[in-house]
């Protein structure tokens, strides 16, 4: 039998007994987000709780990774004696003892706490967890084994599939795993979306004994955690997919350049190498293949622009991580010198899913130029926020109404901000676009690596772009003047609009830089900063109107030129706001009209947040 | 054709692409880049990042072209040229694109002077650059010269900018010996840590912090000490700003020449080039940038400092009753040869940091006398004297007659020496206790040869002028030899010694080479500490003798109340001096002396409070003295205020004042029956006006003021000024504010709309008191000016501050300081004021960062 074989048998019958439905047992999810969330509180109140009652030794209690609904964490998945299994969302350590003694003891699950149920049924108004609008709309399979594994057990990622894509891709030459890769259509998950086969195929081309393989883990944008998750949940699906592209350009060494302030994620990451090198998925002959191969974990320290692909490299290398031009690309001569192929961390998850699966099934998903599916975290001014994977083509309205439940409170919806900080904001009028690489180009914003911000009526969107400038300005490396002095520049014009010293010639300023710094910046990091300012131009240019010629914030976000007032007829005198005003700006007695001191106010909004009368006004 | 020549075709072509730039067909070798190729062809594209010694880099973004086939607009310093390839270096879309990059460069460098409309007329009469402390624009820039931004945006012709500057305010960096670091001038092309890694691999800077807080630095931001620089100077050299100078060369100006010589002082013997200004040595600088031809930081910054030193030895000396008395060469060498004919052992010693042709020389005087040679390594203080024993009979008496070239005897050999002649470039108690001291000219003043410890024998080149009388020493020696009469040793110049030296020997290496850390510097030269010479050197761990430190500030004097820089290089002192607020009135100045022994410089009072007993003074940092003053913390003593000196400005007079210039009475412009006055005021100018205004508003005048700056960011004392006059009218020389120009733009818009104006006044600079004047010359109108010649007492009694008004002979300090400007001599005032230009350059404080007390 073959060695592959072996390590499949035995990874099936632990997977069975894992699944084994008369044998209770506890996931939770405990990937960052559950961990923030206290995750690992609860983890322990379970253990204590089980241990207490004598059950430990009949039930398990696992960490899982995450299941992409962050908004309702900490998401705790308990199967009973009975074989039910039901998600409870929002978990807090003091509710365990009953969940315990209801669902685990009694044998019936807590209604009350009760999300869904996972088994494709539901359960007394608790809906299955497959046709939850959050869920139905969604395609996992970058995310496949997220919350469903776990992560630190390289048997349950075997079971289900793993690593059958490497053993095929390993009976395949190497030209045939390219063209694999090719027909699958699948394209550079990262953000520029380049094919990944052709770029797998320029290295391969490219001359050399020594080449190197690097996954891309520095995950920087504001606002994205998709690669976090997948790491967190399924480090195996990406180191898989890596040895797959080292195999197939000839290499012998791989990287995973992921940053520090991933402390779980590197965590996974290595315990993750050291199976695949205790089980020959690593080192030489590679399942008793003539393929050798190593992967090594290089930390990042958290500059933004160690993302851009040839400042990863600097940094392996030991430099400080700036950008360089290309020509020569990296294919030709990348890490120290050498041909180099780079692949993002979603891009090497599908790709280990395209060669297990076939590139037809996953070409199968999405539009004509933008195969498979995408990973998208939403956050921002939205019902639902967490992470989702969709098809390509899946229209934008579906993704912000539909998975992520429409806008917070109630409010109108006004934009989204796709692709971070090289990302633009698509108005409500582009709503019905489908998601794909071309039709975001199109309305002017990116693909990016996936972060989603929702915006509703009270965001400003001058405001949007000189958080974003900020961003970008602070984690420019400095080296070409249009990236280092554009930022600075924009900020500056922004603020001086958002303060209420705009001019008009400050916005036909910023649109030249912009222009300066998309078409002379070295990088993508500056050839994109200025799309946040240039698409909230586009779309918004109203609201930067009004900011200059009438002193004026639409949405009422822009301190400096805001004004906060009590509604005489609204304001019922319940003094709730009084006590929340950081600098005892309020006055009034119960009962009566309260009122603003403008001197003191501060415009912080607290007092509006705390109304239940819609009583404070902005304008 | 043959086979062979096939082959050699074949190797010729081989390696060779064709391009086509800008229409004209380019061959070019393969692997070169685009900007390579279009140099070659003769197409300029322009660049600042880029550098013949340097690996493409691709920062400035200047050098962008189109190409064929390729996306948007690639940079040709990092684009390999390929056969076939189709490029552009110029569109009206690459000018538009360029014209902005520059613009976004030049907003984070200071720009004013190159959009300045007074540029041409300023560079006509002040042709140096300001000896300033942080160099806010480039008249202030000691790279002014050499300036590649410069050089760029002139030719740019670009006169508006459309975004502001932004001024990052670092601190201007002098507390690393050698080098002066401003990195608000720095635009980040980073050619300075690009070199630092070519020559010594792993670089001591590179570019530190991210965003707009990016700047070159060291790890962790230590001194560049500590950082494992060795300054080899190679950054300063290929700094295209003047963000890196050197020192002690930086505002000598651009050397007007490099000639190809070798270091003496260690036996590493590098390859080097001297760097000279007529005669004198400024630098010297590696042959090229490459690891081999680095240089250590005794060959880069120490040996002109050497060479140059105040300390040098330069007249022959003779022992008289005694005492040392200066003699000429005649007397002097007769007295040598009169201690050399005395009976007993002789011995010369010689250093091996002369040249082969000084040691042939001594070593044939040597045998003619039937002296000992004895030879001392080059960095040693007479320690390893060869050969052995030598030192011993030196010590014990038995040799008694002893010519030293250099610092090589003790105590216990002095005291047993009885006729000693020393021939050297610098004191030392050796030559304290001689009988006969003569003055050697040495290092880049002796020209010669020199074999270094490899065994190549170098060229030393004589570039400089010896001080006073030194000569070379193989020359003493021949001069020594025709007054003895001895044969042999005839010889006119270094190079016909040179053809008769056989057999000598290369130099023992040093342990480690001084080259790769400043912890490898020898310490000695001729046996005097360098040190001791070049103070920056103690820096590195270096050996000195013991020396006071730091010239302490004065314990006793004025107390200075409040000091602070109001705009980058223009510090305002607040300073109590009760008998001068007391007294004090518009117009009058102060001589302050931070020191002891500081120089006397005058400052106008700004402002004044009797009860307080306190004075104010804005003071720009233009040189030693006025860095002394600044260089005071608050809380310390000033040891001098003599003042308040120079006459009044007459305000109750109607007529212009102390009877110079001959301004009609002003008639009544307004209800209180004076009259208009507009005052400008420029640099410190700006806080000198503003007791003038004071006094002329309290009179009754109508008063308008003026003040300008080379940007808005060198504006100050506003709202005071608005608050004294009725109207404040601004004006930058790069036009972010006002009118844009300067004082002078103000004054002749006022005329010319009709205003009536009864007087100018104009305090600031030479050169923008002058333009007020000739501008407001042909309405007639009178126009006083504040002036600022060299002066010493300040009471009228030295005449250093001599001005000619109208052919006639008037102090600045006692007839003054306030001249009608339309009488002046301003050609007269502008020459005399750089009169000691070089002696203000010597006198700067080359030792790292002044050390001060107080507060």
């Amino acid at each position: 039998m073959s060695l592959f074989k072996e390590l499949q048998q035995q990874a099936r019958a632990e997977w069975e007994q894992f699944s084994q439905p008369s044998r209770p047992r506890v996931l939770i999810g405990s990937a960052t987000c559950g961990r923030a969330a206290g995750s690992l509180e609860v983890l322990r109140a379970f253990e204590t709780e089980l241990e207490k009652r004598g059950l430990k030794a009949e039930m398990d209690v696992v960490e899982v990774g995450c299941l992409g609904m962050c908004y309702a964490e900490v998401l705790v998945e308990i199967r009973g004696r009975d074989g039910k299994r039901v998600l409870y969302h929002g978990v807090d350590p003091r509710q365990v003892p009953r969940l315990v003694e209801s669902h685990l003891v009694r044998g019936e699950p807590l209604l009350t706490r009760a999300l869904a149920v996972m088994d494709g049924t539901s359960l007394d108004g608790v809906p299955s967890f497959d046709q939850m609008p959050m869920i139905r709309n969604q395609v996992r399979v970058v995310l496949r084994n997220c919350g469903v594994i776990d992560p630190a057990n390289l048997n349950h990622y075997i079971a289900r599939g793993g690593y059958s894509g490497l053993e095929r891709a390993l009976q395949m030459s190497c030209e045939e795993v390219i063209e694999e890769v090719k027909a699958s259509g699948v394209r550079g998950r990262g953000g520029a979306g380049f094919p990944t086969g052709l770029k797998w195929q320029f290295a391969r081309k490219s001359p050399g004994d020594v080449k190197y393989v690097i996954c891309n883990a520095d995950e920087g944008d504001p606002g994205a955690f998709m690669d976090r998750s997948v790491l967190e949940g399924d480090p195996h699906a990406v180191l898989e997919g890596l040895a797959i592209s080292g195999y197939a350009i000839g290499a012998s060494t791989g990287y995973v350049y992921c940053r520090a302030e991933y402390p779980l994620a590197v965590e996974r990451i290595q315990g993750a190498i050291a199976q695949m090198r205790e089980n020959r998925l690593l080192g030489k002959n590679i399942l008793g293949s003539d393929f050798s191969f190593d992967i090594q974990l290089k930390k990042g320290a958290g500059a933004f622009v160690c993302g851009e692909e040839t400042a990863l490299m600097q940094s392996i290398e030991g430099r400080r991580g700036m950008p360089r031009s290309r020509p020569p690309y990296p294919a030709v001569a990348g890490l120290f010198g050498k041909p180099t192929n780079i692949n993002n961390v979603e891009t090497l998850a599908a790709v280990s899913a395209i060669l297990e699966k076939g590139a037809a099934w996953y070409a199968a998903y999405g539009t004509e130029k933008s195969r498979g599916t995408k990973t998208f975290a939403l956050a921002g001014k939205i019902n639902r926020t967490g992470l989702i994977e969709v098809p390509m083509g899946i229209p934008l309205r579906t993704v912000i109404e539909e998975i992520g439940g429409g806008v917070l409170a109630g409010k109108k919806f006004k934009a989204v901000q796709t692709g971070g900080p090289s990302g633009g904001c698509i108005p409500a009028r582009h709503m019905d676009i489908p998601v794909d690489y071309e039709h975001l180009a199109e309305v002017g914003s990116i693909m990016g690596s996936g972060g989603m911000v929702v915006m509703d009526e009270g965001s400003c969107m001058v405001d949007v772009a000189r958080y974003f400038l900020t961003f970008t300005e602070n984690e420019s490396c400095g080296k070409c003047v249009p990236c280092r002095m554009g930022t600075q520049h924009l900020l500056r014009m922004l603020t001086d609009i958002a303060e209420g010293h705009g001019t008009s010639e400050q916005i036909e300023t910023m649109k030249k830089i912009s222009d300066t710094m998309m078409k002379a910046s070295l990088c993508g990091l500056g050839q994109t900063a200025p799309n946040p300012v240039l698409t909230t131009l586009r779309y918004f240019e109203d609201e930067y109107r009004a900011h200059v010629e009438n002193r004026k914030c639409p949405a009422g976000v822009c301190r400096e030129i805001i004004r906060f007032s009590v509604d005489a007829e609204a304001c019922t005198g319940c003094r709730a706001c009084i006590p929340v005003c950081p600098t005892e700006a309020i006055t009034g007695e119960l009962k009566e009209v309260h009122e603003i001191n403008q001197e003191l106010c501060i415009r912080c909004g607290s007092c509006r947040d705390v109304c239940k009368f819609d009583a404070v006004h902005v304008e | 054709m043959t086979k062979e020549n096939e082959n050699r075709r074949d190797e010729n072509s081989m390696g060779r692409i064709n391009l086509t730039i800008d229409g004209q067909r380019v061959e070019v070798d393969e692997g070169r880049t685009v900007l390579q190729a279009a140099t070659e062809a003769g197409i300029v594209i322009p660049t600042i990042c880029d550098h013949k010694d340097l690996s493409p880099f691709g920062a400035c973004r200047m050098c962008i072209v189109e190409i064929d086939g390729v996306r948007g607009y690639p940079t040709s310093c990092t684009t390999p040229a390929s056969a076939g390839m189709v490029v552009r270096t110029q569109s009206e879309e690459l000018r538009i694109l360029r014209k902005r990059i520059l613009e976004l460069m030049l907003s984070g460098h200071p720009n004013s002077c190159l959009v300045c409309p007074h540029r041409e007329q300023c560079e006509k009469y002040r042709p140096r650059p300001t000896k300033a402390g942080r160099s806010t624009r480039c008249g202030f820039c000691s790279n002014r010269d050499e300036c590649n931004v410069r050089t760029l945006a002139l030719a740019a012709k670009s006169q508006d900018l459309e975004i502001p500057t932004l001024y990052t305010s670092y601190n201007l960096e002098r507390s690393d010996p050698f080098m002066d670091r401003d990195y608000n001038l720095c635009i980040l092309c980073g050619r300075c840590w690009r070199i630092c890694e070519k020559i010594h691999g792993v670089p001591a800077i590179s570019i530190i912090n991210r965003g707009k807080w990016a700047r070159i630095g060291t790890a962790f931001d230590k001194s560049h000490v500590d950082s494992g620089c060795t300054f080899c100077g190679a950054c300063i050299d290929i700094c295209p700003t003047g963000t890196l100078t050197d020192r002690y060369a930086r505002w000598y100006g651009r050397p007007s020449a490099e000639t190809p010589s070798a270091c003496t002082l260690c036996p590493e013997g590098c390859s080097m080039l001297a760097l000279t200004q007529g005669k004198q040595l400024i630098a010297n600088r590696m042959e090229a940038f490459s690891p081999k031809s680095s240089l250590c930081s005794l060959g880069r910054f120490a040996y002109p400092q050497v060479v140059n030193s105040t300390e040098r030895l330069t007249r022959p000396m003779v022992r008289e009753g005694g005492e040392l008395i200066p003699a000429d060469w005649e007397a002097a060498l007769h007295a040598t040869a009169e201690l050399l004919r005395q009976p007993g052992r002789k011995a010369i010693l010689a250093g091996e940091s002369s040249t082969r042709e000084d040691r042939h020389l001594y070593s044939k005087l040597a045998d003619a006398l039937g002296a000992t040679l004895g030879i001392v390594p080059a960095v040693s203080g007479g320690e390893g004297l060869q050969p052995e024993g030598l030192m011993a009979g030196l010590k014990n008496g038995e040799i008694q007659t002893v010519i030293a070239a250099g610092d090589f005897l003790d105590d216990a050999a002095l005291n047993q020496i009885r006729h000693l002649v020393v021939v050297d470039c610098l004191a030392s108690t050796a030559s304290e206790s001689a009988h006969v001291v003569l003055p050697a000219a040495v290092l880049s003043e002796s020209a010669g040869t020199w074999r270094n410890a490899t065994g190549a024998v170098k060229t030393v080149a004589a570039v400089s002028a010896p001080p006073g009388e030194a000569r070379p020493e193989w020359q003493i020696v021949s001069d020594l030899a025709k007054v003895m009469g001895l044969d042999g040793l005839d010889y006119a110049t270094a190079s016909e010694i040179t053809s008769e030296i056989t057999g000598d020997f290369a130099p023992q290496p040093l342990s480690a080479n001084p080259r790769f850390s400043v912890r490898n510097l020898p310490g000695r030269f001729r046996g005097h500490f360098l040190a001791d010479t070049v103070r920056s050197l103690e820096a590195f761990g270096l050996p000195s003798s013991p020396h006071k430190a730091a010239e302490e500030i004065a314990a006793d004097g004025f107390l200075l109340l409040e000091k602070r820089e109001i705009i980058p290089n223009f510090h305002l002192l607040k300073i109590q001096a009760p008998p001068v607020a007391k007294y004090a009135k518009a117009g009058q100045f102060v001589i302050l002396m931070a020191r002891e022994t500081s120089e006397r410089v005058p400052f106008t009072l700004v402002d004044w409070n009797p009860e307080e007993g306190s004075i104010t003074v804005i003071i720009e940092e233009v040189g030693r003295s006025s860095r002394e003053l600044i260089s005071l913390k608050q809380g310390a003593k000033i040891a001098h205020v003599s003042g308040p000196l120079g006459l009044p400005f007459p305000i109750d007079k109607q007529a212009p004042p102390a009877g110079q210039g001959s301004a009609e009475s002003t008639a009544p412009t307004n209800g209180e029956g004076k009259g208009t006055v507009v005052l400008g005021g420029g640099c410190y100018g700006i806080g000198a006006i503003y007791p003038i205004a004071r006094a002329l508003k309290e009179a009754g005048y109508e008063v308008i003021c003026a003040i300008e700056g080379c940007n808005e960011h060198m504006l100050y004392m506003e709202n005071e000024i608005r608050s004294v006059c009725h109207d404040l009218l601004v004006a930058t020389k790069d036009g972010s504010r006002g009118t844009h120009g300067g004082v002078q733009e103000i004054f002749t818009g006022l005329v010319e709309s009709g205003r009536r104006i009864d007087f100018f006044i104009a305090i600031g600079c030479t050169f923008m008191m002058r333009m007020a004047s000739e501008a407001t010359q042909p309405f007639g109108i009178p126009t006083y000016v504040a002036l600022n010649p060299i002066m010493v007492d300040g009471t009228g009694m030295c005449g250093a501050c001599r001005v000619s008004i109208d052919g006639k002979t008037k102090f600045a300090c006692a007839d003054g300081p306030i001249f009608d400007g339309h009488s002046l001599d301003w050609d007269e005032l502008f020459s005399r004021r750089s009169a000691y230009s070089r002696e203000e350059i010597e006198a700067l404080p080359q030792a790292a960062e002044i050390v001060t007390l107080g507060g």
